[in-house]
C-alpha cells in the first residue's frame, strides 16, 4: 500500500506511469498480432495463387502421369533452395519446382494421411469454396529450413493429386520484425511524450494547492485577511472552510478584545473613585467596600462574557445534575448548620445537561446558596425534561421576593442585602451563564412559600 | 483563640493577620501548603483559614492530611468567586465553612468565632458563666452586664477558659492558645495574666488546679 502521507505528485506519477506502460505494452502486442496476420495473409494469398496456377496447368498424359502445360517456375519459385517451393504428388508421379533442386518436400500431412478438413475461414471473397481452399501447415523442409505450407488436394482424371506450395518462415518473420522495430520505437516515443505531458499536468493540477498555501502564509503574516474567494471547484470547499475558520477566529478575538477593554474601562472608574477616597482622611469604609464589590462584580461579569467568546462552537459536555446538587447541598448544609434544613432532591439520577461541570456548579451553587440562606427549613430541587432542554427548579420556603424585587434581582450586580452574603448577585451571574448556554433563568413563586428559580439548560445528547 | 492562616499572598496574609490580631486572635501564618500542613499537624489551633490555591501542596491536600492525622480543628476555606467546584472538593476533604475572595474581614472574624464556638460545643452565640458572659459573635466579655476591658493576651486566656468552662484547661494548652508560634512561653507570664484576670473578674471565678492548670467555674465553691 502507498503511504497515506506520500506526496500527491508522486502518487499521481506512479499511478499514471503504471497505466501508460501497461497500455503501451498491450497496444504493441495487439499491433504485432494484427501485423503478423496481415503479412501471413499476403504470403498465403501468393502461395494460394501459385497453387491455383499449378492446378490450372495440370494435365494427365496417356500413361496416367501428371504433367504441367507450361513452366510454373516464375519468381520467387525460380530461386533455388530459398524456401519458395512447390510440389504436385499424383498417383503415379511427382512434379517438383526447380528450386527444390530435386529434393523431396516431405511433410507428415502429405505422406501419411489426407489433410485435415480446413478450418472455417472468414475470407471467402477469393472465390474458393471451403473444399477448394488450401490448408496451412508448418514444418521443416529440405536443407534444414523452416517452411510454411499451403496444401490442396485436387481431383484429376488419373486420381487425386496433392499440390503443395511453401514459403520460408523468414518471409513472415523478417518483415514482421522490421515493422515491430519501428513500432516499438514509436510507442517508446509516445510513452515518453505521455509521461512528460503527465508531469506537466501534475504540476499544473497541483498549482492551486501551492497558491492556497502561500495565501494562508500571507494571512498568517498579516498581508491579507482571508484566502481568495475564487478557487478551482475542488479546492473551493477547503478555501471556504479556511475562510470560515479565519472569520470565526477574528470574531472571537474581536469579542475578547472588546471584553478586555470593557473590563478595563469598567474598573477604571471605581479605581479613580477609590484613589480619591483614599486621599480623604475621613474615608467612609462602607463606601470603599461598595467600590470593591462593584469592581468584583464587573470583573466577574466580563470574565463570564470573555468565556462565552471562548466557548464558541457546539458543546459536547455532559454533566449529570443530581449528584452535583447533592455535593453542593453538602457544602451549604454544613455552612448553614445552625439551621435545621431539609434538602429534597428529586432530580432523576441519569438526567444530564450539555454544560461544563464547573459551570453547572457555579449556576446551581449560586441558586442553592440563596435558597439555603433564605429558607426557613426546606430546600427542594427538581427537574423536568422539556423537549431538547432540561428545566431545573430550586425552591425554598423562605420569604420569597415581590414582583419588583424579582425584576431587580435579575439586573447585574444588584444586591438586596449587603449583610447577607452572596444574595442577589448570584442570580444575575447565573442568568448570564445560563444565557451562554442558550438557556435562561426565571423567578417564580414557590408552592413552598418562598422563591422558585427555574433554570433552563440544553439537554445532553 | 489561636488561628492558623495558610495563605500564599503575602499582602493579603499580612492584612488578614493584622485584622485578626486587632480582634485579639493569636495568628500563625504559613505561606505555602507544606508549612501549613506541618503546622496544622504539630501545633494546636482553635481554627484554620486555608486558601485552596497554594504553592507546593494544594489546600485540599493539606486539609485531607490534617483530617487523616486526626486534626479536627474547624477549617474555613478561601476560594475564588467562581469556585463552587473547589468548595465541593474542600468540603469533601473536611472543610467547615468557606469565604469567597474578595471578602470583608468582619465576615471572616464572625465566621471564625462561630466556628470555634460550635466546635467547643456551644449552640447559642452567648456563653455565660456566673456573672461573666461572652458574646461569641462580637467577642465581647461582659461582667454583670458591663463590657470588660481586656488586653489581647488576657482575652485569649479568658476565651479559652470560658469555651471550656467547668473543665480544667491545662497550662500547656492555655499558653499554646494564647501565644503565637512557639511563643517562648514562660509559665510565669501565664500566671501573671491569670492574676490580672482574677483582679478583673473576681478571684473565685478562676480556680487553680495545682500542677495541672486553671478552670473557670460557673458556680463558685
Amino acid at each position: 500500500m502507498m503511504n497515506r502521507n506520500a506526496s500527491l505528485g508522486r502518487r499521481l506519477m506512479i499511478g499514471a506511469g503504471v497505466f501508460i506502460t501497461a497500455a503501451l505494452v498491450i497496444a504493441a502486442i495487439l499491433i504485432a498480432f494484427v501485423l503478423h496476420r496481415f503479412v501471413q495473409g499476403q504470403i498465403d494469398q501468393r502461395l494460394d495463387a501459385q497453387i491455383l496456377f499449378l492446378s490450372s496447368m495440370l494435365e494427365v498424359d496417356a500413361g496416367g502421369n501428371l504433367r504441367l502445360a507450361g513452366s510454373a517456375d516464375g519468381p520467387p519459385f525460380d530461386l533455388s533452395r530459398h524456401g519458395w517451393y512447390w510440389q504436385i504428388s499424383g498417383p503415379k508421379n511427382v512434379l517438383r519446382s526447380r528450386s527444390l533442386n530435386g529434393a523431396d518436400l516431405a511433410h507428415p500431412d502429405i505422406d501419411d494421411r489426407p489433410p485435415p478438413p480446413p478450418p472455417p475461414s472468414p475470407r471467402s471473397e477469393d472465390g474458393l469454396s471451403p473444399q477448394d481452399r488450401p490448408v496451412p501447415a508448418d514444418g521443416m523442409g529440405p536443407y534444414e529450413r523452416r517452411l510454411h505450407f499451403r496444401i490442396l488436394t485436387v481431383a484429376t482424371p488419373a486420381g487425386p493429386a496433392m499440390i503443395v506450395a511453401t514459403s520460408p518462415r523468414d518471409a513472415v518473420m523478417g518483415p514482421l520484425w522490421e515493422a515491430m522495430r519501428t513500432l516499438a520505437l514509436s510507442l517508446g516515443v509516445l510513452g515518453v511524450a505521455l509521461i512528460g505531458a503527465m508531469l506537466i499536468q501534475i504540476r499544473l493540477g497541483l498549482r492551486p494547492l501551492e497558491r492556497l498555501r502561500s495565501a494562508v502564509a500571507e494571512v498568517r503574516s498579516g498581508l491579507r485577511d482571508s484566502v481568495p474567494e475564487a478557487q478551482p471547484s475542488e479546492v473551493q470547499p477547503l478555501a471556504d472552510e479556511l475562510n470560515a475558520l479565519l472569520a470565526e477566529n477574528a470574531a472571537n478575538l474581536e469579542r475578547a478584545r472588546k471584553h478586555v477593554s470593557n473590563l478595563a474601562h469598567g474598573l477604571k472608574t471605581p479605581l479613580a473613585t477609590l484613589a480619591i477616597s483614599l486621599r480623604k482622611q475621613t474615608t467612609n469604609t462602607e463606601e470603599l467596600h461598595d467600590l470593591v464589590s462593584l469592581m468584583d462584580r464587573r470583573i466577574r461579569h466580563h470574565l463570564g462574557r470573555a468565556r462565552s467568546a471562548a466557548l464558541g462552537g457546539p458543546l459536547r459536555a455532559r454533566t449529570a445534575i443530581a449528584s452535583r446538587a447533592d455535593d453542593l447541598a453538602l457544602v451549604l448544609g454544613k455552612v448553614n448548620a445552625h439551621k435545621e434544613i431539609a434538602f429534597v432532591n428529586t432530580v432523576p439520577p441519569g438526567l444530564a445537561v450539555a454544560c461544563e461541570p464547573q459551570d453547572i456548579d457555579e449556576m446551581l451553587g449560586n441558586v442553592l446558596e440563596n435558597a439555603f440562606v433564605w429558607c426557613r427549613g426546606e430546600v427542594a430541587v427538581s427537574a423536568s425534561e422539556e423537549g431538547r432542554s432540561v428545566v431545573l427548579f430550586v425552591e425554598d420556603d423562605g420569604p420569597g421576593l415581590s414582583a419588583e424585587q424579582m425584576s431587580l434581582a435579575m439586573q447585574a450586580g444588584r444586591r438586596f442585602d449587603e449583610r447577607s452574603p452572596g444574595f442577589g448577585f448570584g442570580l444575575s451571574i447565573t442568568s448570564e451563564l445560563a444565557e451562554l448556554y442558550a438557556g435562561s433563568l426565571t423567578l417564580e413563586r414557590s408552592a413552598l412559600g418562598g422563591l422558585r428559580v427555574a433554570l433552563r439548560l440544553p439537554a445532553s445528547g | 483563640m489561636k488561628i492558623l492562616l495558610v495563605e500564599d499572598d503575602r499582602l493579603l496574609a499580612r492584612e488578614i493577620a493584622r485584622a485578626l490580631r486587632e480582634e485579639n486572635f493569636a495568628v500563625d501564618i504559613a505561606a505555602n501548603g507544606e508549612d501549613g500542613q506541618h503546622l496544622g499537624e504539630t501545633e494546636a489551633y482553635d481554627a484554620a483559614v486555608l486558601d485552596l490555591g497554594l504553592p507546593k501542596v494544594p489546600g485540599v491536600e493539606v486539609l485531607s492530611s490534617w483530617r487523616k492525622h486526626e486534626r479536627h480543628l474547624p477549617v474555613l476555606i478561601l476560594t475564588a468567586r467562581d469556585g463552587w467546584t473547589d468548595k465541593v472538593a474542600g468540603f469533601k476533604a473536611g472543610a467547615d465553612d468557606y469565604l469567597t475572595k474578595p471578602f470583608r474581614i468582619e465576615e471572616l472574624v464572625m465566621r471564625l468565632r462561630a466556628l470555634v464556638r460550635r466546635a467547643s460545643g456551644h449552640g447559642a452565640p452567648r456563653i455565660s458563666c456566673g456573672p461573666l458572659s461572652f458574646e461569641t459573635q462580637t467577642g465581647v466579655f461582659e461582667l454583670d452586664g458591663l463590657p470588660l476591658k481586656l488586653t489581647a493576651l488576657e482575652w485569649r486566656v479568658l476565651e479559652c477558659l470560658i469555651l471550656r468552662k467547668d473543665t480544667v484547661v491545662e497550662r500547656g494548652v492555655l499558653s499554646e492558645k494564647a501565644y503565637e508560634g512557639d511563643g517562648g512561653t514562660d509559665s510565669n507570664s501565664l500566671e501573671v495574666i491569670v492574676a490580672r484576670l482574677r483582679r478583673k473578674v473576681g478571684k473565685t471565678l478562676i480556680e487553680t488546679e495545682r500542677g495541672r492548670g486553671y478552670k473557670l467555674v460557673s458556680v463558685s465553691r
